[in-house]
C-alpha cells in the first residue's frame, strides 16, 4: 500500500498496516528530519524491520541527500532476515513504481561465512580463516607474485582487481546466499566484494561489531559519511556488546604464546637484516616521521585489527625507544615477562590503569607513551617483515592491544587478576581481566560521527536507561503499545503455590523443597493445559541443573513426562540445536514438548517460538546476573559513581530486560497467541519495568496469583483463543487497510486543528492571566507540590 | 589443570630445579631461588646459605667463578633472568639519562634522544665485551659531564612521584568516602521505610480511615523522601570531587611558570596612535603663528602650540589612505572577515584574523 507521511510518500509492501507500525514510521521520520538519535521500543512480532526499512528506503529515494542506511543486527539469521525483507520491499517498489530503482543493498558477515577459497573455507575457527585469508591477500604477497615469485594467492581476491572498483557487483539487493552464488559464478570473493562496495551501496546490513568494535570499525566502517542513518536493531543488549568489544582476558597460556611470537619476530628481524636490510631501514625512516604516514599505504587488511587510537596520537611520531625493530621486540618481551610475573600472585587484585602503569614503570621502566603505540607499531613491523603465518602472532597482538588500551584510557577500565577459577579451586589458573566498565566509550565514536542513530528493539525498557548508560541524547524516545482485536496473550505473575507458600528463586529460598515443589507443580499444571510447545526459562544453568535433579527426586518430571516430551538446553551449541530440532518436531506432532532453557542462553536471545512452537512461556525466577562476579561488581560501582545508576536499579533493569526477552519469544505476530507466566514473588514489584506493551496487558487481577488461580485464568484464556478468529475481525482495529489509515489521518488532523484552536484560545486566556501576574498552570503545580509537602510533614508529625 | 603444571615443566624444566644441588620444587615446595646481580646465576636459598655464609666465595656454577657475597643475593622479579638483568641495567642507565621531555626543543629531538639511550642500553645488555665497555665508558662520561642536570631531574622526578602518590591516595580516600556515604544512605532508607511502615500500621490500627488512602499516602511519602535524599546526596559527593580537584591543582601549579607581570592599563586597548604618514615636528615655521609663540596672553592659559600642531596635522591627514570602494568590495566578498583599516594596529589585525580562522575551524569540524 502507498501512503504519505508528511510530504514523504511511503511504499509499504503489504496491503495492511498495523497502527503501531504507522506510529513507528512517523517517529522515525521525525528523528531523521530532526537529525538526532532515538530509542524506540516496538512490540515483538509487529513487523519492526519491515516498517523501518520501508520508511528509510522511501526517505532515501525521495530526498535528494540519499542518505545511506547502515543497519546493524546481532546474529547471522537476523541479518539474513533483514536482507530478505529488503529484497521483498525493493521488488514491491519496482512493481509499484514501474521501474527499477538505482539501488544496491548488501550484507556483510565474517570471512568464515563468506569465503570461497577451497581450503581456507574449511577452517573451523573464524580467526584462522581471517589469518589465512590475510596471508593470501596481503599487499606484499601480490607484489611478490607480480615479480614472478611463486607465492600462494587467492584467485577469488585477485579477480576483483580486474573489475571496475565501484561496480564489482550489479545493482540490486544481495542476500548472503545470493552473494555467494554470484561470487562462485564470477569467481570473485564475496567478502571483499561486499566490503569494497560498502561506499557504493544504499543499504548495508551487517553485525554490530563492524561499527562498535573499534578494532574492526576502524578498517571496515571508516569511509562511511556523517549523514548515514545508523540503526541498531535488537539493541537491548547493546551496552554489553560495547563493553565486550573493549575487554580482553589474558591467560598464562596466551602469554606463553606471546613470548613465542616475540621470539619468532626476533628471528625474522635478524634474518631480514641479513637479506633485506633496506626494508627495515625504510620502515624506520617512515616511523621517524609519524605513524599516519607509515600507514598511508594501509591496505584493507594487512594484519590484525587495532584498537582505536586517538587521532592526535596517530599523527605523532613513534617514540624513539621503540622505533627500531629490535628495540621494539625487546620492549614487548619485557612487557610480556612483566605480565607473567604479575600472574604469579595468588590473591585477587583489582587495580586501575594508572596504578598498573605506575607499578609497571617501577619494575620495567616502561613508560606510558610507547605503550600506547604498541599495537600500531606491531602492525607496522609485521607488515615490514612480510609475515604470512599471521595466526602465530595472534597472542602477541592481543597483548599489544591490551597495552595500547591500558595506556590510552584512564577511566572506565579496570584490571582484575583472578588467580583461581573459582573460590574453591586449588590449582591456580590465573586470568587477567582487562575489563571495560563504561559502555559509552565504545559507542561514543558512533554517536559522534553519525547524525542519526536509531536504537530499537522489542524490549528496551526502561527507555531512559540507555541514553544514560551510553551517554547520548535523544530527540524521540518512544515505547509503543500493541493494538489487539482480542487479548491474544496472557501475561501473569504467579507469586505463590497452591499451598500459598511464596515462590522465589531468591538465594535463601531457592533450594527449599517447598519452593522447588511449587515450581514443579506449576510446571506440571501448565504442561497439562498447554497445547503443543512450552518453553521454561531458568535464571542460570547451575540453578536449572539443581532444580531438575530435585524434581527428578520428587517424581515431578515423571508426571510431566506423561504430557510432554522434555528437552534441555546445554552450554554446548550443537547439543542445543539438536534439542531444538527435536522440540520443533515434537510440537508439530502429538502432545508437544517442553524446552527447559536458560534466560541468558542462546535460546532466549535468538530463537523464536511462534505459534505451536510456544504457547506458554514460563519464567522461573528473576533472571538476575551472578552478582558475585568481580567484573560485575566493578561495573556496578562504576555505574553508580559515574552515571548515578544504583546497583539495585541496574541489576533489576538487567534482569527484567532478560525476562522480557524470554516472554517476547512466544509472541511473534498478531495472529499468534500465548501465555506468559512470571513465577516469582519479586516480579510483583518489578512489573513496571516490563516493556509497555507487556505491562499494559497485565490485568490488575492477574499480578498476584497462586498456581491454581493462574491455571484457572489460563484455561479460560485458552478457551477464548479456541474460538474462531478471522482476519476480518482485526480490521480497522489492529490492522489498517489504506482506508483506515486515511481515516485515522483525517481524525488526527481534525484533532490537531482542534488542539491548535484550543491552544490559541488558551493562549488568549493565559495571556490575560499572565498580565495579571501569575500564569495559571504553574500556580496549580506549585499548589499541588505544597499539598504533598504538607502531607509529608503531617505524616512525620504522626510518626513521633 | 594438572596439564598446566606439566606443560610448564616441559616448557622449561630448569625452572624448578636448583642447578647447584639439584633439589626439585616438587619434592620441596618451599624451595626458593635467589640470584646475584654479579652474574645472574640462579641457586636455591639453601645453597646460598651453605656456600656464602662464611664470607665471599666463587660462584658454584661451572665456568663462572665470579666472587659473590651473600649480601648481594635477592629474589628475582622476573622468571626470565635475561630480562632481570636488562631491567637492572635500565635502572642504572635510567638514573643517569634522566632527561625530561620538556627539556627538548622538538619532539624529534626528544625521540632521537630516547633512541640513543635505548641503543646504549642495548649495547650494554646484548653487546659483546668490546661494545659493552665502550657503552659503559659513555655512560660514565655523561654522568661526569652532567652531574647538575642529573641531580635536578632526579629531584623533580621524585617530587612528581610523591605528588602522584598523594593524588592517588586522595582519590582512593574519596572513593571510600563515597562508598560509605552510599551505604549509610541505604541504611537510612531502610530504617525510614520501616518507620513509615510502622506508622502506617499504627494508623490503620487506630484511625478510622480507608486503608487504601493511608497506604497511598505512605507510598507517596516514601517516594518523596527517597528523591529528597537523592538530591541531598548529590551535594557532598560533588564537594568531594572538588576536594580531589584541589589535589590536582597543586600538581598543576608546580609546572606552571610564574605569571607574566601585569602590564599597565592601556585605555586605547593597544591601539597605536603614532601617526604613520607624517612625523610631527617640534616646531613649524609659520609667520601667522610667529606672534602667538611669544604672546603671553596665549601662554598664560597653559596653551601649547604643540597641541595645535598635532591637531592640525591630524586633521590634514585623516582619511588619507582609506579607500571606501575597496573596503566595500572587501566587505561584500567576505562578510565575516573584519576589514582592517589602514590605521588599525597589528595586534587588532591578528585578533581579527585568528577569529576568522577559528570560525573556519568550526565549520570544518562540522563537516566531519
Ligand atoms: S579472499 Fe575471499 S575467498 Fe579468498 S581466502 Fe579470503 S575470504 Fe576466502
Ligand atoms: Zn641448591
Ligand atoms: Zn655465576
Amino acid at each position: 500500500m502507498k501512503f504519505n507521511i508528511g510530504d514523504l510518500p511511503v511504499l509499504f509492501p503489504y496491503p495492511r498496516i498495523y497502527p503501531e507500525q504507522y506510529a513507528y514510521m512517523c517517529d522515525l521520520k521525525k528523528t531523521l528530519d530532526a537529525g538526532g538519535h532515538c530509542v524506540l521500543e516496538m512490540p515483538s512480532g509487529t513487523g519492526k524491520t519491515v516498517s523501518l526499512l520501508s520508511l528509510i528506503v522511501a526517505y532515501q529515494q525521495y530526498y535528494p541527500e540519499h542518505r545511506k542506511l547502515i543497519y546493524c543486527s546481532r546474529t547471522m539469521s537476523e541479518i539474513e532476515k533483514a536482507l530478505a525483507e529488503l529484497k521483498a520491499l525493493m521488488k514491491y517498489r519496482e512493481e509499484q513504481l514501474g521501474h527499477k530503482e538505482e539501488f544496491r543493498g548488501l550484507g556483510l558477515t565474517s570471512r568464515k561465512n563468506l569465503c570461497l577459497h577451497p581450503t581456507v573455507k574449511r577452517e573451523k575457527s573464524g580467526a584462522v580463516v581471517d589469518a589465512r585469508c590475510r596471508s593470501l591477500t596481503a599487499g606484499f604477497v601480490k607484489e611478490k607474485k607480480s615479480k614472478g615469485e611463486d607465492v600462494p594467492v587467492c584467485i577469488y581476491h585477485d579477480n576483483l582487481d580486474l573489475l571496475e572498483p565501484h561496480n564489482l557487483i550489479p545493482n540490486g539487493v544481495w542476500t548472503l546466499d545470493g552473494l555467494m552464488k554470484y561470487g562462485e559464478e564470477h569467481k570473485q570473493c564475496p567478502y571483499f566484494t561486499s566490503r569494497r562496495m560498502m561506499s557504493f551501496c544504499n543499504v548495508i546490513i551487517y553485525s554490530y561489531h563492524y561499527l562498535l568494535d573499534p578494532k574492526i570499525a576502524e578498517r571496515v566502517s571508516k569511509e562511511l559519511s556523517k549523514d548515514c542513518i545508523v540503526v541498531f536493531d535488537e539493541a537491548h543488549n547493546i551496552d554489553n556488546v560495547c563493553i565486550e568489544s573493549l575487554s580482553t582476558d589474558i591467560t598464562e597460556d596466551s602469554l606463553r604464546k606471546a613470548t613465542r611470537g616475540a621470539q619468532n619476530l626476533e628471528r625474522k628481524i635478524t634474518e631480514m637484516k641479513e637479506t633485506d636490510a633496506d626494508k627495515l631501514k625504510n620502515e624506520y625512516a617512515k616511523l621517524v616521521e609519524g605513524l599516519r604516514d607509515a600507514e598511508e599505504a594501509r591496505e584493507e587488511d594487512a594484519f590484525m585489527s587495532n584498537p582505536a587510537l586517538p587521532d592526535d596520537l596517530l599523527k605523532e611520531a613513534v617514540p624513539g625507544n621503540i622505533r627500531r625493530a629490535e628495540h621494539f621486540v625487546a620492549f614487548l618481551k619485557r612487557f610480556v615477562e612483566y605480565l607473567k610475573t604479575r600472574m604469579k600472585v595468588r590473591q585477587v587484585i583489582s587495580e586501575t590503569p594508572p596504578s598498573f602503569l605506575a607499578h609497571l614503570k617501577e619494575y620495567t621502566f616502561i613508560e606510558k607513551k610507547p605503550l600506547r603505540f604498541c599495537a600500531e607499531r606491531l602492525t607496522s613491523l609485521v607488515r615490514t617483515l612480510e609475515l604470512t603465518n599471521i595466526e602465530d602472532y595472534q597472542a602477541l597482538q592481543e597483548v599489544a592491544t591490551f597495552a595500547t588500551l591500558v595506556a590510552t584510557y584512564e577511566n572506565g577500565f579496570l584490571l582484575i587478576l583472578e588467580p583461581y577459577e573459582s573460590d574453591t579451586a586449588e590449582v591456580p589458573n590465573p586470568v587477567l581481566h582487562f575489563t571495560c566498565l563504561d559502555a559509552a566509550i565504545a559507542i561514543k565514536p558512533v554517536f559522534d560521527r553519525f547524525s542519526s542513530v536509531i536504537i530499537t528493539s522489542g524490549t528496551i525498557s526502561p527507555l531512559e536507561m540507555y541514553p544514560k548508560m551510553l551517554g547520548f541524547t535523544t530527540v524521540v524516545q518512544e515505547s509503543y503499545s500493541m493494538t489487539l482485536a482480542r487479548r491474544s496473550f496472557l501475561p501473569m505473575i504467579v507469586t505463590r503455590g497452591s499451598d500459598q507458600v511464596a515462590i522465589s528463586s531468591g538465594f535463601q529460598v531457592r533450594n527449599e523443597p517447598s519452593v522447588v515443589r511449587n515450581y514443579g507443580n506449576l510446571l506440571t499444571e501448565f504442561s497439562k493445559l498447554t497445547p503443543d510447545g512450552m518453553v521454561v526459562f531458568f535464571p542460570s544453568y547451575l540453578y536449572m541443573e539443581s532444580i531438575i535433579s530435585m524434581w527428578q527426586g520428587m517424581g515431578i518430571l515423571d508426571e510431566v513426562w506423561k504430557y510432554k516430551l522434555i528437552l534441555v538446553e546445554t552450554p554446548d551449541a550443537q547439543e542445543t540445536s539438536l534439542a531444538l530440532e527435536t522440540y520443533r518436531t515434537a510440537c508439530c506432532n502429538g502432545r508437544g514438548a517442553i524446552l527447559l532453557c536458560v534466560a541468558r542462553g542462546k535460546v532466549s536471545e535468538g530463537i523464536d517460538f511462534d505459534h505451536q512452537y510456544g504457547r506458554t512461556v514460563l519464567c522461573i525466577g528473576v533472571p538476575f546476573q551472578y552478582t558475585e562476579s568481580r567484573i560485575l561488581k566493578a561495573r556496578l560501582e562504576f555505574l553508580r559513581e559515574t552515571y548515578r545508576i544504583r546497583e539495585n536499579d541496574f541489576l533489576s533493569f538487567d534482569a527484567m530486560r532478560h525476562a522480557a526477552q524470554c516472554l517476547g519469544r512466544v509472541l511473534r505476530g498478531k495472529d499468534d497467541y500465548g501465555i506468559m507466566v512470571l513465577a516469582d514473588r519479586r516480579f510483583l514489584k518489578k512489573r513496571n519495568q516490563l516493556p509497555k506493551w507487556i505491562a499494559q496487558a497485565i490485568l490488575e487481577s492477574e499480578v498476584n496469583l497462586s498456581t491454581d488461580m493462574a491455571v484457572g485464568s489460563a484455561k479460560k484464556f485458552l478457551r477464548g483463543m479456541a474460538q474462531p478468529f478471522k482476519p476480518k475481525d482485526q480490521e480497522g482495529i489492529s490492522t489498517w487497510s489504506l482506508r483506515d489509515l486515511e481515516k485515522f489521518k483525517e481524525k488526527q488532523e481534525e484533532e490537531s486543528i482542534r488542539q491548535l484552536r484550543e491552544g490559541m484560545a488558551d493562549a488568549v486566556i493565559g495571556g490575560r492571566v499572565t498580565t495579571e501576574g501569575n500564569g495559571h498552570p504553574p500556580e496549580e503545580d506549585a499548589h499541588e507540590f505544597d499539598d504533598d509537602e504538607l502531607e509529608a510533614s503531617m505524616m512525620e508529625l504522626n510518626d513521633d | 589443570m594438572f596439564r598446566n603444571g606439566v606443560s610448564k615443566l616441559v616448557d622449561n624444566p630448569s625452572d624448578d630445579i636448583c642447578p647447584v644441588c639439584k633439589s626439585n620444587r616438587y619434592l620441596n615446595p618451599s624451595l626458593q631461588f635467589l640470584i646475584n646481580p654479579e652474574c645472574y646465576h640462579k641457586m636455591c636459598s639453601t645453597c646460598v646459605d651453605r656456600i656464602f655464609t662464611s664470607g665471599p666465595a666463587p660462584c658454584p656454577v661451572p665456568h663462572c667463578g665470579k666472587t659473590l657475597r651473600k649480601r648481594g643475593f635477592h629474589k628475582a622479579f622476573f622468571a626470565d633472568l635475561a630480562i632481570e638483568r636488562e631491567v637492572d641495567v635500565r635502572k642504572r642507565v635510567g638514573a643517569v639519562f634522566n632527561r625530561r621531555h620538556d627539556e627538548f626543543e622538538t619532539l624529534l629531538d626528544w625521540n632521537n634522544y630516547l633512541e640513543e639511550v635505548e641503543g646504549l642500553v642495548f649495547d650494554i645488555v646484548e653487546g659483546d665485551v668490546k661494545t659493552r665497555t665502550i657503552a659503559e665508558e659513555k655512560l660514565r662520561m655523561y654522568k661526569e659531564a652532567n652531574k647538575g642536570v642529573i641531580e635536578e631531574n632526579t629531584r623533580v622526578g621524585l617530587e612528581e612521584g610523591e605528588l602522584e602518590r598523594r593524588r592517588e591516595k586522595a582519590e582512593r580516600e574519596a572513593a571510600r568516602q563515597r562508598r560509605l556515604a552510599v551505604l549509610r544512605e541505604e541504611e537510612e532508607e531502610k530504617a525510614d521505610m520501616l518507620k513509615t511502615r510502622q506508622s502506617v500500621l499504627d494508623r490503620l490500627a487506630n484511625e478510622d480511615v480507608d486503608a487504601n488512602t493511608i497506604a497511598a499516602q505512605a507510598q507517596k511519602i516514601i517516594l518523596k523522601k527517597t528523591s529528597a535524599r537523592r538530591a541531598l546526596k548529590d551535594i557532598p559527593i560533588q564537594s568531594n570531587g572538588s576536594a580531589m580537584d584541589a589535589g590536582l591543582t597543586i600538581r598543576g601549579l608546580k609546572k606552571k611558570e610564574a605569571p607574566a607581570p601585569e602590564k599597565p592599563y592601556d585605555p586605547f586597548g593597544g591601539l597605536d596612535l603614532t601617526p604613520a604618514r607624517y612625523v610631527l615636528q617640534d616646531h613649524y615655521e609659520n609667520e601667522w603663528l610667529g606672534g602667538a609663540k611669544k604672546d603671553t596672553r596665549h601662554m598664560a592659559g597653559g596653551y601649547s602650540l604643540q597641541e595645535y600642531y598635532a591637531r592640525t596635522m591630524f586633521e590634514a591627514f585623516s582619511g588619507l589612505g582609506v579607500f571606501i570602494e575597496d573596503e566595500v568590495t572587501d566587505r561584500n566578498q567576505q562578510p565575516q572577515a573584519v576589514v582592517a583599516p589602514a590605521v588599525e594596529t597589528a595586534a587588532a589585525v591578528q585578533a581579527a584574523v585568528s577569529k576568522t580562522k577559528f570560525e573556519r575551524n568550526m565549520e570544518l569540524d562540522d563537516v566531519f
